[in-house]
């Protein structure tokens, strides 16, 4: 998006053509897709104005707000459980180096185990509620967190870490004052990929444990969308979930963005 | 790298001149001291500690435990991998999900390299069409597993255009940013040189923009990947994802762990295919951060 900016800016581009530009496409193929919803004279067929009718009901009283709460406070808990272990792990991993020997190699073979994978494991240890749910994010934020972690660590300038210790700084001072600082522009990065993979497993969570616990239990939007599709075929609602889950990421992802902004500004 | 271009020869002499550098040990060994492998041995040995280290805490959890539908032995998951393994079970189930992964994967490469070409190489169509990629692109493929239930149904098609929907955008946008990101002065050369638009693109853009492109090939692979386990665990009536919740819906634990296990190895041989093919077509950016 910035380079496209930065190539868009020398063309001066004025604010009604950039308006046209940016939704003519979207535009037109949204009125294609009501046109022939309106064609295809099914009543189940999903149609714009009838998205954005179901999408004010979901909101007024089909408990939209509190389902996307419910997983949005799940991709939180399992993510600060994944920070946590993760920077741990990246800290110790990136600046020692037999233990990076040790567990490079584990951590290597878990990771191409998607997170789906581990769902069978979670509903068998914790049954179909909110702990499956949180263990298959945090294992999806794990991963992003812990390897961003290392880069960021063993990145740091040897020279940094020679000069504080040379003048006599503790160790664990050179962590928090050197080494945290020095890698914290890595574990941010690490941080916005980790939740957003959270939240595309949070969804596939909700849904598998849906799919495989006769839709009840768990809640969540990705239960919600499942019980639309298995109980009452409401495909427009379906939808309405789709949107959601989109416009979430796209706010996570921007929050983070603004966040490492703000947190390092002599990165731009 | 560099041992790999030398003879065995050339290794000796290599060896004898760091000679007086190295400590006793090395250059006591009756074998000639070749310092890559010895690192690369010492890993191999670290590898190895590690492996024994996480099976025997496994084992042992797993005797604390004592319950083979809540954590089987690494034994019980063994034992269970050379069954499935003998009866042909897994290999059933891996290729279903390896062909719907090759045949998405060539679905959306032919979708959206010549998209990609063209959005880099013309402003005004990225500026029509990238708004609406970017406003499909937060959706996640797993968001789609619902309507596209409906719509597919449970079977084959429902993974593969779940995959083909993951493995788009980071072909895509890889694509762009790689023809974008083309040397202007490469272009300029040729064009001064009268190369006409076909060559130009078979032999400037295409190589130019390569490195990225199969950047954005191995993103689309993890993403799939990723996704094709809970497309066929949630839509389909065979394949990995499927297998590992049928065993569990039988309690039948071992075989589960056998094919997580499976998938594990399936997607790194995958990773493994993706970096030497990587190798061969963009041999020249080894060693940078593209690789």
């Amino acid at each position: 998006m910035s380079m496209m900016a930065t190539s868009r800016a020398p063309q001066r581009l004025s604010r009604r053509a950039w308006l046209v530009q940016t939704t003519l496409v979207p535009l037109v193929l949204i009125g294609i897709w009501e046109v022939w919803a309106i064609l295809a004279a099914d009543p189940r067929a999903p149609a714009p104005t009838r998205v954005v009718e179901s999408l004010i009901d979901l909101v007024v009283h089909g408990g939209l707000i509190m389902a996307t709460l419910q997983s949005l406070g799940r991709v939180v808990s399992g993510f600060a459980l994944a920070l946590v272990i993760g920077v741990v792990l990246g800290i110790l991993m990136g600046s020692i180096r037999w233990v990076r020997n040790l567990l490079d190699p584990i951590v290597e073979s878990f990771r191409p185990i998607a997170p789906m994978a581990i769902l069978p494991v979670a509903i068998l240890w914790f049954g179909t509620g909110t702990p499956a749910a949180l263990s298959i994010v945090s294992y999806a934020a794990f991963f992003p967190l812990l390897l961003n972690t290392v880069h960021g660590v063993s990145q740091v300038d040897r020279k940094l870490v020679l000069a504080a210790r040379t003048m006599g700084v503790p160790r664990w001072r050179i962590l928090t004052n050197v080494v945290l600082p020095a890698s914290l522009p890595s574990i941010l990065l690490g941080s916005r990929l980790a939740m957003g993979v959270a939240w595309t497993a949070i969804i596939a969570a909700e849904l598998g444990v849906g799919a495989k616990s006769g839709g009840g239990g768990s809640g969540g939007i990705g239960a919600m969308m499942f019980i639309f599709y298995a109980y009452n075929i409401d495909l427009n609602a379906i939808v309405v979930c789709m949107i959601v889950v989109g416009v979430v990421a796209l706010l996570i992802d921007r929050l983070f963005r603004l966040a490492e902004r703000r947190l390092m500004p002599w990165r731009n | 790298m560099a041992t790999d271009m030398t003879t065995t020869g050339q290794r000796e002499v290599i060896a004898a001149a760091a000679a007086p550098l190295l400590p006793l040990t090395l250059v006591a060994a009756p074998r000639k001291v070749n310092m890559f492998r010895l690192l690369a041995a010492m890993r191999l040995f670290m590898a190895l500690v590690s492996f024994v280290l996480f099976i025997g805490l496994w084992q042992l959890v797993a005797t604390w435990v004592g319950n083979r539908v809540l954590l089987p032995s690494p034994v019980q998951v063994a034992i269970a991998l050379y069954t499935l393994g003998v009866e042909g079970e897994i290999f059933e189930h891996a290729l279903v999900s390896t062909t719907r992964l090759a045949i998405s994967l060539a679905v959306s490469v032919v979708l959206a390299i010549p998209l990609g070409f063209a959005m880099g190489l013309s402003d005004r169509l990225n500026a029509y069409l990238d708004p609406f990629i970017e406003l499909l692109r937060p959706i996640s493929g797993i968001a789609w597993i619902p309507l596209a239930l409906f719509i597919f149904g449970v079977g084959d098609v429902l993974p593969v255009f779940i995959m083909v929907y993951v493995a788009f955008f980071p072909l895509l946008l890889n694509t762009i940013a790689g023809v974008r990101g083309v040397d202007p002065k490469l272009l300029n050369a040729a064009r001064t040189m009268g190369v006409r638009p076909a060559p130009m693109l078979m032999h400037v853009l295409v190589p130019a923009a390569l490195p990225m492109v199969m950047v954005g090939f191995r993103l689309a692979f993890a993403g799939a990947w990723s996704a094709i386990i809970a497309a066929e665990l949630i839509g389909s009536p065979n394949g990995l994802g499927f297998a590992i919740e049928w065993y569990r819906e039988l309690l039948m634990s071992p075989k589960v762990f056998a094919f997580i296990l499976v998938i594990g190895l399936v997607g790194y041989l995958c990773d493994l295919l993706l970096r030497a093919l990587q190798r061969v077509l963009t041999p020249w950016i080894e060693g940078t951060e593209l690789a």
